[in-house]
């Protein structure tokens, strides 16, 4: 597999190496007036939040490759469909398509081993799935804090994370929220109040 | 509405904290937790909580390479030869992405309608001028009897001028922006070193909505709205300072 295959549209996540050379997505469009209009359009819209996007993506797949993969895979699509489907609330739009990718990207992966886990914890290609680091096994550091925090709030389930990532690390408005996870208001309170409350417990406990 | 509304404190604790919360809830809710010892505590936890989370895991720009590998597959437009699959492509991948949510009717109520972006622009690149003047302020007194006159004659209504000075977030002056070509009035208030704009903007028929907070460039943002006025508060303190100073701007009675 040395290109993406783009008839294969169901072939989401080739390897990262064949992604860098990938073509540039702007040459499969027909009219070039058009196509500087979506890249003036991705410039304002999309590429002021690929930091958030990347944050996302990590916090859901617990990998870093595989969190670059899905960002530049989300900004792929977020590009393709930036004429027809950006709205008023572009960070919004875009951490939609980044969880929609990231989930996507953990389907495919199941079972298999990560590259690199989280931002605090230490490489482990044996660590399992979304673990940011064996408490055991770390040194006592400075950010041993840091590391605890991060534990805790990678062993949350899935829709308890991804909703305490988005309010605390990225600060959406619970509505914003509610857009991206595709729920209602009530969900992301109580999801958002459950997971905070499981993760101020675990840290209570490893300082106690 | 009351008691439906407080069986849960424990899930209205965040949306309290979280500035979700409108006015008149927010006030209730104070009241509530002045009187409740344990969930004052919960309170505490949950902030704590934030100021770790906020100290570890501050805001990041993606990395460098991926940031370039993205610009490079959007940015270059070399001619390439045309194949009809790619329009069914292109079409299929526009349906992919789906984005529509409403909010559940029953919390949805008591929840702060989206601020709009124009006016939170006017106000951040005010605040941020008036930072690079030779003086933040057209008005410089720490005396509210001073500064409220003063926006008298030069706009309709005089803005609502409190004295924080004993919760440390003294009073320096006021000046004039503007928010939709219409002159609007701005409170300065110092909190440490830090300047906070508090900009009022008439919001006719609004009703009212609780402090809801964003940041955009390195700056912390609230917005609410109180009889009838949109009140921006724009600073580089911490949100959290910025979250007491609005709770602390919309309890204190003007006339104290």
């Amino acid at each position: 597999m040395s290109v993406i295959d783009i008839r294969r549209p169901d072939l989401m996540f080739p390897d990262v190496a064949d992604k860098v050379h990938a073509p540039p997505i702007a040459e499969q469009s027909r009219d070039s007036s058009k196509t500087g209009d979506d890249k003036r359009s991705f410039v304002q819209l999309v590429r002021p939040h690929l930091g958030d996007a990347h944050s996302l993506a990590r916090w859901i797949t617990g990998d870093r490759s595989g969190a670059e993969e899905v960002v530049q895979e989300a900004s792929s699509r977020a590009f393709r469909a930036i004429r027809t489907a950006a709205g008023a609330r572009p960070r919004a739009w875009l951490l939609t398509i980044v969880r929609d990718c990231a989930y996507t990207w953990l389907q495919k992966h199941q079972g298999k081993p990560l590259t690199r886990s989280g931002f605090h914890g230490v490489e482990d290609k044996q660590s399992g799935r979304a673990r940011a680091c064996n408490p055991s096994d770390t040194t006592i550091t400075a950010s041993s804090e840091a590391r605890h925090l991060e534990a805790a709030i990678f062993a949350l389930p899935a829709p308890f994370r991804e909703t305490l990532v988005l309010r605390d690390m990225l600060g959406l408005s619970y509505s914003e929220i509610a857009e991206v996870t595709d729920g209602p208001i009530g969900i992301v309170m109580s999801r958002l109040a459950d997971a905070r409350g499981r993760v101020i417990r675990t840290i209570g406990r490893k300082s106690s | 509405m009351t008691d439906a509304l407080y069986r849960d404190k424990s899930i209205l604790v965040h949306a309290y904290l979280d500035g979700e919360l409108d006015s008149a809830n927010t006030l209730a809710f104070e009241e509530q937790m002045s009187s409740d010892r344990e969930l004052a505590a919960e309170c505490e936890r949950i902030k704590a909580y934030q100021d770790l989370v906020r100290k570890h895991f501050p805001r990041t720009e993606a990395p460098a390479g991926l940031r370039v590998r993205i610009d490079a597959q959007v940015g270059a437009s070399r001619p390439t030869v045309q194949h009809s699959w790619r329009d069914s492509w292109r079409a299929l991948a526009a349906s992919i992405v789906v984005t529509a949510v409403l909010a559940s009717g029953a919390t949805s109520f008591i929840l702060s309608p989206e601020p709009t972006d124009t006016a939170r622009d006017a106000v951040v690149a005010a605040h941020i001028r008036s930072l690079m003047a030779p003086n933040p302020i057209d008005i410089a007194s720490s005396d509210k009897h001073t500064v409220k006159p003063w926006f008298n004659g030069k706009i309709p209504d005089a803005p609502r001028v409190v004295d924080l000075a004993p919760a440390s977030f003294p009073l320096v002056g006021g000046r004039l922006d503007v928010v939709a070509h219409t002159a609007v009035p701005t409170l300065v208030y110092r909190h440490a070193k830090h300047l906070i704009s508090l900009t009022a903007v008439p919001a006719p028929g609004r009703s009212d909505s609780g402090a809801a907070s964003q940041s955009t460039g390195g700056y912390n943002i609230l917005n609410w709205t109180n009889d009838g006025i949109t009140y921006w508060a724009v600073s580089d303190v911490q949100s959290s300072d910025l979250s007491t100073f609005a709770r602390l701007f919309r309890v204190t009675p003007a006339d104290r």
